[in-house]
């Protein structure tokens, strides 16, 4: 069983999240500048997480059925960030606030442990999407994000998957062809 | 009244994300319900959405203006004075909703509205959040702003945000409950 769901297992057993949050399409669990340290859970429905420079809106991650969310840059200082975090259809989130979650980490070695193991996978992430970017070839980078998360094919609707890859959709429909 | 710069834009932000909700679910309902009016004199849905986009097409030039010339860099503390406690809790939205008179130029009673109309008002969210986020920078006290109904007052910079921000809130309030009446 992979980190992440061991992590929604136990934080479920022990009954720690703090409620259910129903988001209507296009609603927004966060905007730019504000401080957000819970961590969400996606029970269904699915999210983009994304940053606006000048009037271009860049995707930054999703997040669908049974992934974790967060604006992991505020949870960690607790201070403002810049995501926008919207739904992108009907969504229930289930949330659990950072104090309990701290609690929970702290209580003992194996959790600590457990945390330890999704921020590594995180770190690992993030190297992939840093070389992702850094990819010249739209092609490429097409092949990059469908070889790792084929899933996200399916989940979301292909002009935010176009601003991820970033790309235009048209270019994205003609790779998607070929 | 004193309290943090950074919990007055937070709270202010999060007010902002729920008015900007609210707008996007008006968006789904079919025009005829955004137009209804209960009495010849009660306003639309797209009536109350109107009458934020004139006070938004005042204000959020006005505060933009007075970020990018401001001298006053960022306090931690933000001190209201009576003059603006006074108007922002004058135009909250509270649950016996409390009549006001509306200024002619804003009163938006018959005009001609459509889901135009929404789109502006959801662009002016936007800018509002963008705001929030430049009003980092300066003193939410020392930098003043104009304010739409008297040209001999000036409001600090974070009573004018809150005027602001509770006045959609307010009439965002009356647009849902007018939304409930014209479905029922």
């Amino acid at each position: 069983m992979n980190p992440i769901s061991k992590l929604i297992d136990k934080i479920s057993n022990e009954n720690l999240w703090d409620k259910e949050i129903r988001l209507e399409r296009n609603d927004y669990l966060k905007v730019k500048g504000s401080i957000d340290t819970n961590i969400y859970l996606v029970k269904s429905g699915s999210l983009r997480i994304f940053v606006v420079d000048e009037y271009e809106e860049h995707t930054i991650r999703f997040g669908y059925k049974n992934n974790l969310i967060a604006s992991l840059d505020s949870f960690l200082s607790e201070e403002p960030s810049e995501l926008h975090i919207q739904a992108l259809k009907k969504t229930t989130l289930k949330v659990i606030n950072k104090k309990s979650y701290t609690s929970f980490m702290d209580s003992s070695l194996e959790n600590k442990k457990l945390w330890l193991d999704i921020l590594e996978a995180f770190v690992l992430q993030q190297m992939e999407r840093e070389i992702d970017i850094l990819t010249s070839s739209p092609v490429e980078r097409y092949n990059r994000v469908l070889k790792r998360s084929p899933q996200l094919f399916q989940e979301i609707p292909s002009k935010y998957i176009a601003s991820y890859l970033r790309m235009t959709p048209e270019t994205l429909s003609r790779i998607k062809k070929y | 009244m004193a309290l943090s710069s950074k919990q007055l834009l937070q709270n202010l932000l999060e007010v902002t994300r729920e008015n900007l909700n609210l707008a996007e679910n008006l968006k789904k309902q079919p025009i005829d319900f955004l137009n209804w009016k209960q009495s010849k004199e009660s306003w639309s849905v797209l009536e109350c959405i109107e009458h934020l986009n004139r006070y938004g097409d005042f204000y959020i030039p006005e505060i933009t203006k007075r970020i990018n010339t401001s001298k006053h860099k960022h306090s931690e503390v933000f001190k209201s004075n009576w003059l603006g406690t006074y108007f922002s809790k004058s135009v909250s939205y509270n649950e016996n909703l409390n009549k006001m008179k509306t200024f002619k130029s804003m009163n938006p009673l018959n005009s001609s509205l459509n889901s135009q109309t929404l789109e502006k008002f959801i662009s002016q969210q936007h800018q509002i959040i963008e705001l929030l986020d430049k009003s980092k920078d300066v003193s939410l006290d020392k930098t003043k702003t104009a304010i739409s109904i008297s040209k001999f007052i000036k409001l600090r910079l974070g009573d004018t945000l809150r005027v602001l921000i509770y006045h959609n809130e307010r009439h965002i309030m009356q647009a849902e409950k007018t939304l409930r009446k014209a479905i029922s």
